[in-house]
């Protein structure tokens, strides 16, 4: 198989932007930044792979023409929040299978003017029908993993502490401020007991990566080394049955192992992880899961500082969805571009030390039943 | 009284085949290869993966809350707050539905059991959903 990099990235910074500025600018923004970014010219990319949600049909394609990449395969991946891994995984396997050399890869959203007060699985969903918002989702798992491992609702509230604070160093990040401990318990309740700043924001951006076989960077003439994406796994939740265990993260289990399995890496060599925190709680549960942290420790370890930069596993060195925004089909390739940079030792000041190895996960939707609907696992080595 | 029902005479279920209106139920069925129950009814067992395996099943109407929250904000106008619950039925099988309880009151535990109502309307004829409500005698926590 043909091994697959990332020859540049770029993104536009994740906020709320008013109406002129469109899912295409946005889009466009982002991918001639990864353009310039990898010394690519229009002329040298051969398809363009589009995740997007809220975009609308063809969407893909609205965008290239914005560019100037019209006539080329154009694609539209939705895999809700993992909609543009998913499309970075579409993007892989053609590359693996020889298509082709070199590709665009782009993940784009505009929520702020079509999104109001949350997301929620679609209205066909039984779940849906109960009421059952994304918020409700995360705060019934919060309050079964408090009971479950004794954790505290301050250890839960450290994840969106610890990730504000890194995002502060992040230019992309919808937020660059410090939130105290006190602001995110006395927030504004969402879900009891999860509160406005346990919630990722609904933000507007894009992100994007050029993505080439070793010829293909030959062909961008790039001599030295570029970070290579390894495995990209991919899996949906499984129906559950009986009175099983809500935050067994069976779907995180499987595409971790998946992924590190088609990767031929020990879990244990990560060193950096860009986690989908949609919520707080999901941040540990899916760590969790991951089996990279021990099962009812993942509170723990954020409120001792283990998943910080500078700790044993940093995990949301960019400051994650809930600081670094959550425009949901770009949020893949956000982490992707967050990988890019500190595996290439460009993140500043939040970068994190030694960064050899690292890992990007999404969850995307839920399925009445299920324990999710998608998780894809993007694993990317120096 | 385990469970209370005020269903109008010409009323549909919120989906074909999830609840019966007399006694009220909800409607699962159960696997005659490995003995799982599920709700909704399926085609297949989600367990051991036969297919046709199923039968119909009317669901123990009583319960207890595995968790809960109270959800203040939500998309779509729907009036808040509300609490919605996972409910373990006694027949072990887990549903996600709203909970008819002051929201400051309700714990882990708590018995609870089923109400159907009318949850919406289609030109005229009601459509009749489900919550769960406290019920001491639906027994405690497992």
């Amino acid at each position: 198989m043909t091994a697959t990099y990332l020859a540049g990235v770029g993104m536009v910074r994740f906020g709320k932007y008013d109406a002129s500025v469109t899912l295409e600018k946005l889009a466009a923004g982002a991918a001639a930044a990864a353009l310039t970014d990898a010394g690519a010219a229009k002329s040298q990319i051969e398809a363009v792979y589009v995740g997007h949600v809220f975009g609308g049909p063809v969407a893909g394609q609205r965008i290239a023409v914005e560019i100037g990449l019209d006539g080329l395969p154009v694609s539209n991946h939705e895999n809700y929040c993992a909609s543009g891994a998913t499309a970075l995984r579409e993007a892989w396997l053609a590359i693996r299978a020889g298509l082709y050399d070199v590709v665009l890869v782009i993940g784009a959203e505009k929520m702020t003017d079509r999104v109001k007060g949350g997301v929620a699985p679609d209205p066909s969903d039984l779940d849906a029908m109960q009421g059952f918002v994304m918020t409700a989702g995360h705060a019934l798992s919060a309050r079964r993993y408090m009971v479950d491992h004794g954790a505290t609702r301050e250890q839960i509230a450290m994840v969106a502490v610890k990730n504000h604070r890194h995002s502060q160093h992040n230019p992309y990040a919808h937020y660059q401020r410090e939130v105290s401990l006190g602001e995110v318990l006395n927030a504004r309740l969402v879900a009891d007991p999860l509160g406005v700043l346990d919630c990722s924001p609904i933000s507007d951006g894009a992100a994007a990566a050029v993505v080439c076989s070793a010829r293909g960077l030959e062909r961008l003439g790039i001599a030295d080394s570029r970070p290579q994406v390894r495995a990209i796994g991919l899996v949906s939740g499984t129906l559950r049955t009986g009175l099983y265990d809500l935050n067994e993260e069976d779907i995180s289990k499987r595409a971790g192992e998946q992924a590190f399995a088609m990767a031929g890496i020990d879990p244990g060599d990560i060193d950096l992880v860009e986690m989908h925190d949609c919520f707080t709680i999901a941040e540990i549960v899916r760590m969790e899961g991951l089996g990279l942290i021990p099962r009812g420790e993942g509170a723990l370890w954020t409120a001792s500082g283990r998943t910080s930069i500078g700790g044993d596993l940093p995990v949301n060195p960019s400051g994650g969805l809930l600081s670094r925004g959550h425009p949901v089909g770009a949020t893949g390739m956000a982490q992707v571009c967050e990988l890019y940079w500190q595996l290439t030792g460009q993140a500043g000041r939040r970068q994190v030390d030694e960064a050899r190895l690292g890992l990007g996960y999404c969850k995307g939707g839920t399925v009445s039943g299920t324990d999710g609907a998608s998780v894809t696992t993007v694993v990317v080595s120096r | 009284m385990t469970a209370t029902v005020d269903v109008a005479p010409a009323a549909r279920p919120l989906r074909e085949g999830l609840l019966q209106f007399d006694p009220p139920r909800l409607l699962g069925s159960r696997c005659h290869v490995c003995g799982t129950t599920i709700f909704p009814a399926r085609e297949f067992c989600p367990k051991c993966r036969v297919e046709g395996s199923q039968s119909s099943l009317p669901l123990s109407p009583q319960g207890s809350v595995f968790s809960y929250t109270v959800v203040h904000q939500a998309p779509g106008g729907r009036p808040t707050p509300y609490v919605l619950a996972y409910v373990d039925l006694k027949d072990d099988v887990r549903v996600l539905a709203q909970l008819e309880h002051p929201a400051d009151a309700v714990s882990i535990g708590m018995p609870v059991s089923l109400r159907l109502k009318q949850v919406a309307e289609d030109g005229g004829m009601p459509i009749i959903g489900y919550v769960f409500a406290a019920d001491p005698d639906a027994g405690g926590a497992e």
